[in-house]
C-alpha cells in the first residue's frame, strides 16, 4: 500500500485542480469601453430615434463550454442616457422616466444561459430599472477570436418601458412615446 | 368643372392646391406659435408632430403645384404687361416656389439634427436628411424661421399684387385663381 499514498495525493491534486478550473473555468471579461456600446431605439409619435448610454459596466464572466459558470452582471448608469437633443434628454432623465437622481443604475444580471447554437446564446435574467425589477431574456451572439484573448458580444432584447415605470403620467400614453424599447448592444471583449 | 388649366383660366387643381397651401401655412404657423408657448410635454410633442406633418403635406402638395405647373405650361398674362413687370412677377413667382420647397425640407433638417423622426402623420417615417449634430439644429431653426419671415414678405407681395390687378387694373388676375370665381365675360 505504499505506492497508493503518491496515487492518492495525485487524485486530491488533480480534484482541486477541478475545483480551482471550475472556479475559473468560465472566462472573466473586461469590456473596452470606446469599442463597446450600449444603445437603444424608440419610438416617438409614429417614428423611431436612437440614443445611447454612455457610461455602463459590463462585468461578464462568459464562456461557451461553461454556461453553467457563466454570469453577467451589467450597471448601467441612467443619466447617462443621450438622445442627442437635450430637451429629450432631460425629460429622459427626469422624475417621470428614469429618475436618474432617486434611481441612478439600472442593473441587468444574469446567471442562466442556454445555446441557441450557431454561437449564439440567451441569457436569462432579471433587469432592475427604477424601482422594478423583472425577467428578461436577452439572446446574443458571441465570438471569440482565435487566441481567446478578446471576443465581440452583441445582441439585442425589446422591453416594455411602462412594465418599469419608464413614463409617469401623461407618459403613460404610448400614443405618442411608444411602449417598446429595444436595447442593443455591441461589446469588444478583453480577457481579463 | 374645369380641372386643368385652360389659356384663360387656372383649372380645379391648380387652384386646390395653391388655396390648400396657403390654408396650411397659416395653419402651421399658429401651431408653431402654439408649441413654442407650451412647456416641455406630452401636448408639445403632440403639436410639434402636427406641425412636422402637415409641414411634410405642404412639401407634397408644393411640389404637386410645381408639376402641375410644368405639365399645364404658364397662363398667359391676362393683360399685356411691361417688360419689367413681367419679370418681376416671374421672379416672384419663383422666388415663392422655392421658399415652399425650403420652408419645410429647413425644418425636415431640423428634425434630423435633434435626432427626432418625421412621419407623414405616424403613417411612415421619412429618412433623416442629416445626422443628429447639436449646433447645425440651433442653426437651421434660425434658418427655418428667417424662411417663414421671407415667405411671409413674398407672399404679401403676391397678394397685393393680385389686388392692384382685381381693384386698379380690373383683370382677372386674381378672379382666375379665386375658388370659385369664374372670369369676366370677354
Amino acid at each position: 500500500m505504499t505506492h497508493a499514498r503518491p496515487s492518492l495525493r495525485m487524485l486530491g491534486l488533480a480534484a482541486t485542480l477541478l475545483a480551482v478550473g471550475t472556479a475559473h473555468g468560465a472566462t472573466a471579461w473586461v469590456a473596452d469601453s470606446t469599442a463597446s456600446r450600449l444603445g437603444f431605439t424608440g419610438t416617438l409619435a409614429g417614428g423611431t430615434f436612437d440614443g445611447r448610454f454612455h457610461r455602463f459596466e459590463p462585468d461578464i464572466v462568459f464562456d461557451p463550454a461553461d454556461l453553467a459558470g457563466s454570469r453577467f452582471r451589467v450597471t448601467i448608469e441612467t443619466g447617462s442616457a443621450d438622445t442627442q437633443d437635450a430637451d429629450r434628454d432631460a425629460i429622459l432623465k427626469g422624475p417621470e422616466f428614469f429618475a436618474v437622481e432617486r434611481w441612478p443604475v439600472a442593473v441587468f444580471a444574469a446567471s442562466r444561459f442556454v445555446s441557441l447554437g450557431n454561437g449564439r446564446y440567451e441569457a436569462r435574467g432579471r433587469l432592475t430599472l427604477r424601482d422594478v425589477t423583472r425577467d428578461l431574456a436577452v439572446p446574443f451572439g458571441f465570438q471569440a477570436s482565435t487566441d481567446g484573448r478578446t471576443a465581440t458580444m452583441s445582441g439585442s432584447a425589446t422591453v416594455r418601458r411602462l412594465d418599469f415605470g419608464v413614463g409617469q403620467g401623461e407618459w403613460r400614453d404610448t400614443e405618442w412615446v411608444g411602449d417598446e424599447v429595444t436595447i442593443r448592444f455591441d461589446l469588444l471583449l478583453q480577457r481579463k | 368643372m374645369q380641372w386643368r388649366n385652360t389659356s384663360h383660366t387656372y383649372g380645379a387643381v391648380a387652384r386646390f392646391l395653391h388655396w390648400s397651401i396657403v390654408i396650411l401655412i397659416i395653419a402651421q404657423y399658429v401651431m408653431a406659435e402654439a408649441a413654442d408657448e407650451l412647456p416641455d410635454g406630452l401636448a408639445k410633442l403632440e403639436m410639434v408632430t402636427r406641425h412636422k406633418s402637415f409641414g411634410m403635406l405642404v412639401l407634397v402638395l408644393a411640389l404637386a403645384r410645381i408639376g402641375w405647373k410644368l405639365a399645364n405650361r404658364g397662363l398667359p398674362p391676362p393683360v399685356p404687361m411691361p417688360a419689367p413687370q413681367r419679370i418681376a412677377a416671374a421672379a416672384g413667382h419663383g422666388l415663392l416656389y422655392l421658399l415652399l420647397l425650403a420652408q419645410p425640407i429647413s425644418g425636415w433638417m431640423m428634425s434630423s439634427a435633434a435626432n427626432y423622426p418625421v412621419t407623414f402623420f405616424g403613417l411612415f417615417q421619412f429618412p433623416a436628411l442629416v445626422g443628429a449634430n447639436h449646433d447645425l439644429h440651433e442653426t437651421l431653426e434660425e434658418v427655418h424661421e428667417a424662411l417663414f419671415g421671407a415667405l411671409v414678405v413674398i407672399a404679401v407681395v403676391h397678394a397685393l399684387a393680385a389686388l392692384y390687378h382685381h381693384l386698379w387694373m380690373k383683370d382677372d388676375t386674381l378672379r382666375r385663381m379665386l375658388p370659385f370665381a369664374r372670369p369676366r365675360a370677354r
